[in-house]
């Protein structure tokens, strides 16, 4: 007795058979899932409960099997809804093959595991997965050692990379159940268990020493079982595992963990070598670096002159726009594209919408293509390289202590650092932040003091080319981030949480996620500006033949002379409300025509930085927000804009600054 | 997929969709990865065609 009768069916060739893969939660079971199943995959509920369970089909060497990706787990006694629906799945109908995937990394933390399944008599295999970042940690598995030990498959592998696959494809097809070793335990130990699993008399489909072990650690849900399956034996059974503990002091678990810590260790003497000295690698370095206040921001100042100013505010928004502005735009297809239109359609008004001063060709797709495109492709390059390197969470927790201070945690930093893509999204994202406040806080400081990729860019274009003008636009953005911040924090009630994360390795960025990734958002960003763009300049011719465009500049000058600014930049700033980019372009044209000196660009950057998030972004700020919140922050954010402009202009003309 | 911020690794129907809200034109093109919410972007369907190609082959 004790072994499930289905672990003991055997598998026929004309079966299915049915592969389970367990482990702790990140050991790379979905990837190899995924590399195992390809695209015939169902995902469903778990009957009963919320947790997911992917299955997929695959014929390996003719044989049709059934490959389960189970919930991460860490022992067959459950604690969470996750590891008690992968146990379930394991006993219940017991699989074929239980495919064990650990870290090789963790492999006396997670061996334990695996004794478990061979102890309850599951038919497993072990993968010891990720034996490429132990390797380069200097740590060696003695695979065959170990296989020889566990008397089971034991697979070095590193599914990420592919290795291994083919072996484990192999091992899943020719697997045969083979006799295992019993693990012994101290007499103590062996014999608490012998006493209870004696008393069984049931059929379970796990060995009685497994049910013995899970009795004895107060496993309720094992006890309901043998509890209906024993009848008028549980009470016997019951009293034994009562006692036993009792005898204990109820410290069953803790010995039986210590006991289990000891076999692992036994397991693994001469199977696993550790470097004498903790081989330290460049990425675990680096990461080091990346969170020490002391290093990590340096670090972040560095990355921010080489990836933002020099690579997107010099090439990007200088080199590259330069050529596809001025080379390719002005000088080839404008003019052809104005011969064109004037040639097609007779009429002067339908000619301004497609090739006058606000044209669909001439404004709209220039904006779009020759000024917004090389911009937000350098930043996107950018980005994806950071977003690569596992550059980011530690960016969260290095901002951690300081967004403490303005009613932020380091969570915050996702949708801060989603807002220099696109604050429309991260406004979005702000709903993930645990609090309202929270999500109130990030929700103003995105909508105003984030500028977005193209916007950022060409601002980085403009200035870098005036001494001293970034560094007066990159002081007054943080100052007004954290004084607004520091302040909505504390007329705000409320407390800031907690947060915790885990890091993943820092690594070096691949090529092929980086242009995959790059190429993805500007196909998105792409498609989402062009016809915003096309959308804004028919608004705009709309509003120059009515006149109405000519009332709202006129209108906006008077402001415009309080920041010391020339009347034609507030046509940057009605740009600016249908996108942050598109003002931003009009800026970066309004400056190539020499309207403005050093200080006037200065103040009029700050300003549009600062001014009232665009359309879309004031669209999902009343969405998450509603009415009232997000009115509020439109305003609060507009009046400061320009009340910080004309300060700043007052300040450098007293100061004669810039 | 395997989420650009914290490293989880999930199917792209385990991921969180946009909701539409932001009225801009076209279907999201992102994917919010389910233990942190960090925004990744969905692989588009002509690379992914092409990798499972060239995967299919590397496995062959």
């Amino acid at each position: 007795m004790g072994v499930a009768a289905a672990v003991n069916r055997g598998v026929g060739a004309d079966r299915v058979r049915r592969v389970a893969l367990v482990g702790n939660p990140n050991v790379g079971k979905s990837v190899l899932f995924n590399a195992l199943t390809g695209a015939y995959v169902t995902v469903s509920n778990y009957p009963g409960t919320s947790v997911e369970v992917s299955h997929g089909s695959v014929t390996i060497a003719g044989v049709a099997c059934e490959i389960i990706d189970t919930p991460g787990m860490y022992a067959l006694l459950p604690i969470t809804e996750e590891e008690r629906v992968a146990r379930e799945l394991l006993l219940k109908d017991p699989p074929d093959l239980v495919i064990h995937v650990l870290d090789a990394r963790n492999l006396e933390r997670m061996l334990s595991m695996t004794i478990q399944l061979i102890e309850a008599g599951l038919p497993t295999l072990l993968v010891v997965n990720i034996m490429d970042e132990a390797e380069r940690m200097g740590i060696t598995v003695a695979t065959e050692l170990l296989q020889q030990r566990l008397g089971i498959p034991v697979i070095a592998a590193a599914t990420a990379r592919k290795r291994g696959l083919a072996e484990i494809r192999r091992a899943i097809v020719a697997y045969e159940r083979p006799n295992c070793p019993l693990f012994n335990y101290s007499p103590r130990l062996d014999q608490d268990i012998a006493a209870v699993a004696g008393l069984l008399r049931g059929e379970y489909h796990i060995s009685a020493k497994a049910v013995a072990l899970l009795l004895l650690q107060g496993d309720d849900e094992v006890a309901a079982l043998v509890a209906a399956s024993e009848a008028d034996n549980w009470e016997k059974i019951a009293r034994t595992v009562k006692n036993k503990r009792f005898e204990r002091r109820e410290s069953f678990n803790v010995d039986l963990s210590m006991e289990r810590k000891n076999v692992v260790s036994a397991l693994l003497d001469g199977v696993l070598v550790l470097p004498e000295k903790r081989r330290v690698t460049l990425g675990e370095r680096l990461s080091t670096l990346a969170v020490r206040p002391l290093t990590g921001v340096p670090l972040l100042l560095v990355i921010l002159y080489f990836g933002l100013y020099k690579f997107v505010g010099d090439f990007g928004a200088g080199t590259l726009v330069d050529f596809f502005e001025n080379q390719l735009i002005e000088a080839y297809f404008n003019p052809f594209a104005i011969q064109l239109v004037k040639a097609v359609i007779p009429w002067e008004i339908f000619q301004e919408l497609f090739v006058g001063e606000y044209g669909i060709i001439t404004l709209g797709l220039r904006y779009a293509v020759g000024i917004i495109l090389p911009i937000v492709a350098t930043f996107f390059l950018f980005f994806s390289v950071l977003e690569d390197s596992g550059y980011f969470p530690r960016l969260a927790l290095l901002v951690d202590r300081l967004f403490k201070k303005i009613g932020l945690t380091g969570r915050a930093v996702i949708p801060m650092v989603l807002g220099f893509g696109c604050d429309t999204m991260a406004t979005m994202v702000t709903r993930t932040l645990e609090t309202v406040r929270e999500r109130i806080l990030a929700t103003l400081l995105l909508a105003l003091a984030i500028p977005c990729s193209a916007q950022l860019g060409v601002i980085l274009a403009l200035l870098s080319k005036v001494p001293g003008a970034l560094l007066v636009w990159s002081l007054c953005l943080l100052l007004i981030f954290l004084v607004v911040g520091f302040l909505a924090a504390r007329l705000l009630p409320g407390e800031t949480p907690m947060f915790y994360m885990e890091l993943p390795p820092m690594r070096l960025p691949q090529l092929s996620n980086i242009l995959t990734k790059t190429y993805t958002r500007m196909q998105w960003y792409f498609l989402e500006i062009l016809p915003l763009f096309v959308f804004a300049s028919v608004l705009l011719w709309l509003g120059k033949i009515t006149g109405f465009f000519e009332k709202a500049v006129n209108g906006l000058s008077p402001l415009m002379a309080a920041l010391g600014l020339p009347p034609e930049v507030a046509v940057a700033f009605i740009f600016g409300f249908f996108r942050r980019d598109y003002g931003a372009a009009g800026l970066y044209d309004l400056q190539t025509k020499g309207g403005l000196d050093p200080r006037q660009l200065t103040v009029a950057a700050v300003t549009l930085t600062l001014f009232i998030p665009c359309i879309a972004q004031f669209l999902v700020m009343k969405k998450e927000r509603g009415w009232k919140v997000a009115t509020l922050i439109g305003v609060f954010v507009s009046l400061l804009a320009f009340g910080s402009g004309w300060l700043l202009n007052q300040t450098l003309l007293l100061t004669g600054w810039l | 997929m395997t989420c650009g911020f914290c490293g989880h690794v999930f199917k792209e129907e385990d991921g969180i969709r946009g909701c539409g809200a932001c009225g801009l034109p076209g279907k999201c093109h992102m994917i919010r990865c389910p233990k942190c919410n960090y925004e990744n972007p969905l692989e588009p369907a002509l690379l992914k065609k092409l990798r499972t190609m060239f995967t299919k082959g590397a496995d062959e």
